[in-house]
């Protein structure tokens, strides 16, 4: 459990983290909490010979609110999310999920920027990015972009981060009124990652319809999805006990299971729909106490 | 661990069969192969660098051919080793035609993997065959249907 | 008054030291000139070596050495097995692989190099070229004709056949009245992962011609022993140290080959030699535990009486014998009728050699397997004859009066209350009321099990007659000039708190301050005898031999005061730091006496000078601790979770010293138990490569994973030693692990479901409901 050998950089400066980055090219590796990446070098699975740790880099440690738009800072750990009251109250599924993560000492130094870029099939934080359509800043020297969460996970471990670029920020919007959100997942009872986890985020309308679901998934195959045909079946419906059971059905269509000594491909597509289902009743409860309207009854 | 699956290709038969038999055709579709030479004894020497995303090794193994029936199948028998492990596996491959006057190959095997990618590894290990896999044949596919292919 | 301190929760000794990580493990040795070691390891289950090429790790700056097996050959002793069984066979273990490996992670070469980090970087450079060889991993495919062998020379990969009969069982089979109940269990295999790895530092100073050695062991009298035997320095040239150890749970009561390398590299080279195990190492190298197939039936009459039972069990042992591989399955045949007086028993037992890492002693060593089986069948057996299993395991306890009572399989239990011990249970459980909610919730289809498991142990190891290497234990106990006393114990506690109990005996005995006693142990430097920690032995044990040396030492004292008392000294007793008639009339200070003892100015005729003395106790018997467990499970339905809900414990360790630390003992038992249940499994796939390598994989049981332990006492006392104390380190794990597969059995019965093999992981338990009922 040791690394190979590597040099240490710490830039203070996105500026100096680019020079950095430009200089060692594929042999250098951004570093934030290290944990991902250093469990891994221990194994020397992956053995960068420059770490470039951009922890040092306070402007990326913030989490802000200008007109119900929310920034959170890459270097925002686990922790920091869940304690924040600003998210608990504008945005509570992120704190929600990083509860979910790991253990106390992984989410005091765990960052959410490390972990969207590592993107560990069954990280927590994919799911929740996913089901906010949230947007991913990355800058290089060449300027910043703003990637789409649904654009962001392309396959197993892999981003559509440039090589040159950092992921400095996370953005999501304020939780609409009428909203209900929840996290729930299968923890493996080893590491503590999603053998399936859902992210729900379900909008009302006055009616007490679905005005907008949307639903991330993660754990189940080689990246994070969002399941658009779960939330496709339940859009502009009144969500049932039975409308959910239908949407939920759906959760696991079309995706390619992964399988592990834990859970087989089977028992994960199983999963995927049992927990949606939680997920979207959790989120859909949340939505009628979150409005003043009377909830409807609802028999499935 | 099983490795099974198909991919069609919008080529003739022949062609992807002349494809597949080529080394640098093939070296090319493998992402990140850094070598592939035929041996005197008839097999390929490979070096393969593989990476998904932070995890990277570097592979050197033999790649061997037997029961080569052009245009129709072969079987492939690989070993590869790195840093404190090994890959082996042996599959068949056979390429027939699809219904849209494509090719369609198929490929089954079984792979062990052992030492460091065994005992750490078996939560991704089928995923990243997967993924490896997949790449492989997207860029073969690019490779066959480029215009300076023809 | 005296204070009273035995059987008071009295904070540790150990712990602020601890705590403030200000104590020294023997990775915090740091040695003048120390050179560091690592090891290349088999990448394969099985292969033959056609060559190893260290060329270029050797040329890398900074490296001293590299040495494989055919560096070590003749120079170096075999790891060695103490297990004397009749007609076993044992294989060759060299500390480096020759020739041939036969378990992956089985280590081929090592690396002395000037820093740890260039050790490893250097181990990573030797080129192994390996045939691979035909692998077994199946223990009962090993024993079929044809398998592939795990060691050509022994001809099959059956190290031992042991069998294990008593009572009449001819009149068993002819007696058609009576229900026969059969199962098969797998108690799969584990890590014991203890929190710090393994690790030693070998010092050899050619100068003086000694070698001393730290070692994260629970045995250092024995390693000193065997070490000495290896590299062929005479025993008192060698000296074993065991400093702070940081858990061990049985895996550190061996002796490993990377201890034997590191002492023949500090000799070959001079200097200090440093080994620090890595996790994923410790997962592959370090021993394991359980793994056994056991085929049981028990024969049952009509009114619930078991009159017989039968195991088959297949150990799998894995590619060579540690210490005491093939003893540990002997002790589940030992203990096989649990707390049960089933007059007839039959046991076969095979050791089976497979291409895996050697299996040996893990918390409980062969009694939590033989618990499980009794517990289970009992489980069973009980649901077959249509009785609540509480009822049925009372029909079948014997009374207290009948102990102590001979089993049929050859062993003596001292005192016990099965009866009482239930009792208590149901009782704080609610065990009735419990049922009743199992039945309300059933009738809504949703699933509640609740599981008992009542166990008896046999602890306090052990009389010498049945021991591999004896079973006494060493005890001094000096009284220095100022009055304050050390203590100097052959055990070797590693977690387990007896530096508080031992102190607590002494200052029970002299009538002393608890902080005038300091335990000293873990140095054959220090302490001149000794056996080790393990086998729930230490306080049991060790704790008796300075209980008895404290005696003869207040003799001697007595006969000092009588005089000056004008008493004879039987009248006298220790008390509040003074030596009295038991009426107070007459007393002289505790320190008057100590002076007069060392200064020697008026010492009655034929009394030595001096207050030291020391005592080896050889107990006459083990002692059998025993408890009652209930868990109760919820299972959800839709995905197969199981959820621990209550747990509920009563044992009876005997006398108990300090509840606070019996109480620890039987949490931290508890959660290593349920881990087993629920959890833990240690996996190699078909061609023998571990896969379950890191605790990334492995599932380690967490504190938040489990419910408040509910948990009671009671002290039913033995009269094997004068403490009446047993043993208490092993009881939760022995105890819970079957009372969890109860429960969930129990839950899953409703469902027509017998039994569900360890671990109970969701999706097993989904598959299971997903099932068509069974009838």
């Amino acid at each position: 459990m040791i690394t190979e050998p590597f040099e240490y950089h710490s830039p203070t400066t996105l500026e100096e983290a680019w020079q950095a980055m430009a200089e060692t090219g594929a042999d250098g590796k951004i570093v934030a909490g290290g944990h991902s990446l250093i469990p891994i070098m221990k194994l020397r699975l992956a053995s960068p010979k420059y770490l470039i740790d951009i922890g040092r880099i306070e402007e990326l440690r913030n989490i802000r609110e200008e007109d119900g738009r929310i920034e959170i800072g890459a270097l925002a750990t686990h922790y920091q999310i869940e304690a924040s009251d600003l998210l608990k109250r504008l945005c509570p599924l992120l704190p929600e999920t990083a509860s979910e993560i790991g253990d106390v000492q992984v989410r005091n130094k765990g960052t959410i920027g490390g972990s969207l870029a590592h993107a560990d099939p069954a990280a927590d934080w994919p799911a929740a990015i996913l089901a906010l359509e949230a947007e991913i800043e990355a800058r290089s020297a060449r300027g910043s972009r703003s990637i789409k969460a649904a654009d962001y996970f392309l396959d197993l471990m892999t981003t559509a981060l440039q090589p040159d670029e950092i992921l400095t920020s996370i953005r999501v919007r304020a939780m609409p009124p009428h909203t209900g959100q929840a996290y729930l997942k299968l923890h493996h009872p080893a590491s503590g990652y999603a053998m399936v986890g859902v992210a729900a985020c379900v909008t009302l309308t006055e009616s007490g319809a679905v005005a907008k679901a949307a639903v991330g998934l993660t754990g189940a195959g080689a990246k994070a999805v969002r399941a658009v045909a779960v939330e496709e079946v339940l859009s502009g419906k009144s969500p049932t006990n039975h409308k959910l059971d239908e949407a939920a059905a759906v959760a696991a269509q079309g995706l390619e299971l992964n399988s592990d000594l834990y859970a087989s491909a089977e028992y994960r597509g199983h999963l995927a729909r049992v927990y949606t289902r939680r997920a979207l009743a959790k989120a859909v409860e949340r939505a009628r106490g979150a409005s003043s309207l009377q909830p409807v009854a609802v028999q499935g | 661990m099983k490795i099974e699956g198909a991919y069609s290709i919008a080529a003739p038969r022949e062609t992807v069969w002349q494809y597949l038999m080529s080394p640098e055709s093939l070296a090319h579709a493998l992402l990140g192969c850094e070598k592939l030479e035929p041996a005197p004894d008839g097999s390929f020497q490979a070096v393969l660098k593989i990476g998904i995303g932070a995890v990277k090794g570097t592979y050197q193994g033999r790649i061997e051919l037997a029961d080569v029936v052009p245009p129709v199948s072969y079987r492939m028998k690989v070993e590869g080793k790195g840093a404190g492990g090994f890959v082996s596996g042996e599959g068949t491959l056979s390429l027939s035609a699809d219904n849209q006057g494509g090719t369609k190959i198929q490929y089954s095997g079984e792979a062990q993997v052992g030492g460091l990618i065994a005992s750490v590894g078996q939560r991704l290990v089928q995923a990243t065959a997967r993924q490896v896999v997949n790449q492989f044949f997207q860029a073969f596919s690019k490779q066959v249907l480029s215009p300076s292919a023809k | 008054m005296a204070i009273a301190i035995l059987g008071e929760r009295i904070k540790r000794k150990e712990d602020p030291r601890l705590i403030q990580g200000r104590s020294h493990y023997v990775d915090d040795f740091k040695l003048d000139g120390m050179l560091h070691m690592a090891f290349a390891r088999s990448i394969y289950a099985h292969a033959r070596i056609k060559s190893v090429d260290v060329t270029a790790a050797e040329k890398m700056p900074g490296v001293m050495a590299v040495l494989t097996g055919a560096d070590l050959k003749g120079k170096l002793g075999l790891v060695p097995c103490a297990a004397g069984m009749e007609g076993l066979k044992v294989p060759d273990h060299p500390c480096l692989a020759i020739d041939e490996v036969r378990y992956a992670g089985e280590p081929v070469a090592a690396v002395i190099a000037t820093d740890r980090y260039l050790a490893r970087d250097a181990a990573e450079k030797i080129e192994v070229d390996y045939e691979p060889l035909p692998v077994v991993v199946n223990p009962e495919k090993a024993i079929e004709p044809g398998s592939p062998l795990v060691h050509q020379k022994l001809g099959d990969n059956l190290a031992f056949v042991a069998k294990l009969e008593g009572g009449d069982w001819k009149a068993i089979e002819a007696d058609t009245s009576l229900k026969v109940v059969k199962q098969r269990l797998v108690n799969q295999r584990l890590a014991p992962a203890s929190m710090e790895t393994r690790g030693v530092i070998a010092s050899y100073s050619p100068g003086e011609d000694m070698l001393t050695v730290w070692s994260s062991t629970q045995i250092p009298h024995i390693l000193k022993t065997q070490l000495a035997i290896m590299t062929g320095l005479d025993e008192a040239r060698c000296r074993v140290i065991a400093p702070e150890v940081g858990g061990a749970f049985g895996s550190k009561l061996n002796v490993y080959g990377e201890e034997g390398v590191a002492c023949f590299a500090s000799r070959m080279l001079g200097k200090p030699v440093k080994w620090i195990e890595g996790r994923r190492e410790n997962m592959l190298a370090t021993i394991h535990g359980r793994d056994q197939i056991n085929n049981v039936e028990i024969y049952v009459q009509p009114d619930g009486k078991v009159m017989g039972l039968k195991c088959w069990i297949i150990a799998d042992l894995g590619a060579y014998h540690q210490l005491l591989t093939p003893a540990i399955p002997t002790l589940t045949a030992l203990m096989i009728l649990g707390c049960y007086n089933i007059p007839n028993v039959f046991v076969e037992t095979k050791g089976v050699f497979t291409n895996k890492m050697a299996t040996d002693a893990y918390r409980g060593a062969g009694r939590p397997e033989a618990t499980y089986i009794i517990e289970r069948i009992m489980d069973i057996a009980a649901r077959e004859m249509n009785m609540d299993p509480a009822e049925f395991r009372m029909k079948n306890f014997p009374q207290p009066k009948e102990f102590p009572l001979a089993l049929p399989t050859g062993v003596t239990y001292d005192t016990a209350n099965y009866q009482k011990a239930l009792k208590k249970l149901t009782k704080i459980s609610g065990y009735a009321k419990l049922r009743r909610e199992q039945e309300k919730l059933r009738k809504k289809g949703k699933y509640l099990g609740l599981g008992l498991s009542t166990y008896v142990e046999i602890c306090a190891m052990g009389p010498s007659s049945r021991m591999p290497a004896g079973g006494w234990e060493f005890g001094s106990v000096r009284i220095d000039p100022t009055g304050k006393v050390t203590v100097l114990s052959g055990t070797s506690p590693h977690g387990q708190g007896e530096e508080t109990t031992f102190a607590q005996i002494v200052a029970e005995g002299f009538g002393i301050p608890y902080d005038d006693v300091t335990v000293f142990h873990g140095d054959t430097g220090m302490v001149p005898l000794g056996i080790g920690t393990f086998g729930s032995r230490t306080t049991a044990v060790g704790g008796t031999a300075i209980h008895n040396a404290v005696e003869k030492l207040k003799k001697k004292m007595a006969r000092i005061a009588a005089p000056k008392l004008e008493v004879k000294p039987g009248e006298l007793i220790f008390e509040s730091g003074k030596i009295q008639t038991k009426d107070g009339a007459k007393s002289v200070a505790f320190g008057d006496i100590v002076a007069e003892a060392i200064f020697a100015k008026q010492l009655p005729p034929g009394i030595e000078p001096g207050l030291a003395e020391q005592f080896v106790f050889e107990p006459p018997n083990y002692t059998f601790p025993f408890g009652a467990h209930l868990a109760v499970v919820e299972i959800d339905a839709e995905t197969g979770e199981v959820k621990l809900r209550n747990y509920y414990a009563v044992d009876d360790c005997g006398r108990v010293l300090n509840p606070m630390l019996v109480d620890g003992q039987i949490h931290g038992g508890l959660a290593q138990g349920i881990g087993q249940a629920l959890w833990e499994d240690h996996v190699y796939d078909e061609n023998g490569q571990l896969l379950t390598g890191t605790l990334m994989d492995y599932a380690m049981p967490k504190a938040h994973q489990f419910p408040w332990f509910e948990t009671s006492g009671m002290e039913t006392r033995t009269p094997v030693n004068p403490l009446g104390v047993k043993g208490v380190g092993e009881a939760g794990t022995i105890g819970s692990t079957p009372a969890v597969v109860n429960a969930v059995v129990d839950a899953l019965s409703q469902h027509g479901v017998r039994h569900v093999d360890m671990p109970l992981k969701p999706e097993k338990i989904w598959r299971i409901l997903n099932q068509p009922m069974s009838a």
